[in-house]
């Protein structure tokens, strides 16, 4: 492999390396460990971890489904509706926020949602909306590929064992596609805590309210305390991280528990 | 135990087929690739939608989803579920019985010593070998005592020696438990090991079905037909043995026959399949072999039709072309063969 090929690697290396340590060094650790402790890290931490595995959960009610349903069936306009079911994953967070901002705005659900006691917007609430609206299709996507993997096969020998659809379900098509289905979910949990436009439009950027890690950054970076921001910043890529580590075990799993090989 | 009846199944590759297969019978149905063994099989099983009727012993089960037909299936690729062991694969084929748990470990505990796998049930199927896996599938196929069982080219994936083996194996357990089997597959000689009763299965179609040894030897004369006629050698009666065999005398020479019931014959068959030749002499007692000379070869789909002369009697014999190509057969050559006992029929 010649010098010039390794190029794009050096730059792409550099690149990376020195947006982290842009990050890393521009306080020293002393002022970043003292700001990793105040109250406002902590309620930040504490939201975003309660409003991403909310999200999560919802996600994956919703995703895992979905996914086996396109995973295994057949019908006009199915191409259609997984486009559109995708649309998340590229519109821009911001725009997603606008969208749901007027979906549960008062001249739509929120009056109806209003009425029930139920408060949305500018609400924890909201932050688990937006980071659910994020994370369901990722948790669709490798959930559907995941399925598609396992193949219907297994499910035809589990019918002629005498299992109903529930059952083959949740005893062999849930199982087997686990793997994919985890991976989905880690990736998933992973935007949703860092997920910030549509988060900022429905929750809003509210000090120890809706106060999530990236909204934490955005209060205090634009206040000028860099502390606060860079403590939070490094949070979330520690979990970014810890993530990434959790993927390649998930991708380490011992071959005689999952399907053999085609 | 059941009796199975198809009546006129249809769908895009099976052009109408009706057949019984009776209690406790193991039918086996052969055809080349593409025949629409498998279909047939997934269409009994539910698995795939059709036209036409299925019923076990009287009733009709094509309306059923798969689950309540109880009809095993023994798959072409196992399907067991990777994730589970031996005994919890076999756990799960016992979920739709109203059997308490010790019933159900009673009978995982026999059909595991039913099929000689008592020693493995903790394991995983990643962790057993292909003979072992085999055994394991058929043990969940079966351990639900399902009406029917229905076998897809069952040993179609293993080396000939555990290919044989478990021929044996399945043929004990079927007399053993007399389930009603249907099983499809390609190789001749599996069909003859196992069936009661045989198929041959063309393009969709049941061409011939009956005793196994009569379609072995009524054959089609097709060319590239999937079954070669047999040959039938004209022979002079000469004595009996006493010990179930026939001494005959034919055009190749003399021959040792297995007895028929006491049924005087004045005619041998043998299906070109089991016409073993070399360009060598064979050692041994010169007993059930023949010398001639290679008049013709063809070639058709993978297989080599070779036409020998045996004195003035025209034989075939039938391999596949890397075995003629690895004997280096050559037209006009002399030839040498063998006729085993176990596959001549006086007729």
């Amino acid at each position: 492999m010649n010098r010039v090929s390794l190029l794009p690697l050096v730059v792409l290396f550099l690149f990376t390396a020195g947006v982290l340590s842009a990050l890393f060094f521009r306080l020293s650790p002393g002022e970043i460990i003292a700001a990793l402790g105040s109250d406002e890290t902590r309620f930040a931490l504490r939201l975003s971890l309660m409003t991403s595995i909310a999200a999560t959960f919802l996600a994956l009610i919703l995703g895992v489904p979905t996914g086996y349903v396109l995973a295994r069936t057949d019908f006009p306009g199915k191409a259609i509706l997984d486009t559109f079911l995708d649309l998340p994953l590229v519109i821009t967070p911001l725009i997603a926020g606008i969208g749901l901002l007027f979906l549960f705005g008062q001249n739509m659900l929120g009056a109806r949602l209003g009425e029930w006691g139920i408060h949305i917007l500018f609400t924890p609430w909201g932050a688990v909306l937006a980071q659910t609206f994020v994370a369901s299709p990722i948790v669709m996507r490798s959930s559907r590929a995941a399925f598609e993997r396992v193949g219907p096969r297994y499910e035809w020998a589990a019918a002629t064992l005498g299992l109903r659809p529930s059952q083959i379900f949740f005893q062999i098509s849930l199982p087997l596609a686990r793997q994919g289905i985890m991976a989905g979910t880690i990736l998933g949990w992973t935007r949703a805590m860092g997920e910030f436009g549509a988060t900022l439009m429905v929750a809003g950027a509210i000090r120890f309210k809706t106060e999530t890690l990236p909204i934490a950054v955005y209060l205090n970076i634009s206040s000028g305390d860099l502390g606060t921001a860079l403590s939070c910043a490094w949070v979330l890529m520690a979990t970014g991280f810890a993530m990434l580590l959790a993927l390649r075990w998930i991708g380490q799993t011992p071959r005689s528990e999952t399907l053999p090989s085609r | 135990m059941a009796e199975i009846t198809l009546q006129d199944l249809r769908n895009p590759i099976i052009k109408g087929i009706s057949m019984d297969i009776r209690d406790r019978e193991l039918l086996v149905l052969v055809g080349p690739s593409g025949a629409g063994k498998t279909t047939l099989l997934n269409m009994v099983a539910g698995l795939i939608p059709h036209d036409g009727r299925i019923l076990v012993d009287g009733e009709r089960v094509d309306g059923l989803p798969p689950s309540q037909r109880h009809i095993g299936y023994l798959f072409q690729d196992l399907l067991l579920f990777p994730h589970m062991s031996v005994k919890k694969n076999l756990l799960t084929a016992l979920q739709r019985l109203s059997i308490t748990r010790s019933e159900r470990n009673e009978r995982i505990s026999s059909m595991l010593e039913l099929c000689h796998l008592t020693s493995l049930g903790d394991r995983l199927p990643g962790a057993l070998s292909g003979g072992e896996k085999q055994r394991a599938a058929l043990a969940r196929a079966l351990v639900a005592s399902p009406k029917v069982l229905l076998l897809d080219e069952p040993f179609s994936s293993l080396d000939f020696r555990t290919a044989r083996y478990l021929r044996l194996e399945l043929k004990r357990i079927h007399s053993q438990l007399g389930t009603t089997m249907l099983a499809v597959t390609h190789n001749l000689e599996e069909a003859q090991d196992l069936g009661d009763r045989m198929g041959v299965m063309t393009g969709g179609r049941l061409e011939q079905i009956g005793d196994v040894q009569e379609i072995m030897l009524q054959g089609r004369s097709a060319e590239g037909g999937f079954l070669e006629k047999a040959n039938v050698l004209p022979c002079a009666y000469q004595e009996s043995l006493g010990n179930g065999l026939i001494y005959v005398q034919s055009a190749g020479g003399p021959l040792f026959v297995p007895e028929d019931g006491g049924k005087p014959f004045s005619r041998v068959a043998i299906h070109p399949r089991h016409v073993y030749i070399s360009p060598y002499p064979p050692p041994g007692p010169q007993v059930n072999r023949f010398q001639g000379r290679i008049r013709e070869i063809r070639h058709a789909g993978g297989m080599a039709h070779v036409e020998l002369m045996v004195g003035d009697q025209r034989v075939h014999a039938q391999m596949t072309t890397e075995q003629a190509q690895a004997l280096s057969l050559a037209s006009e050559s002399p030839i040498y063969g063998i006729l085993k006992l176990r596959d001549l029929h006086g007729c």
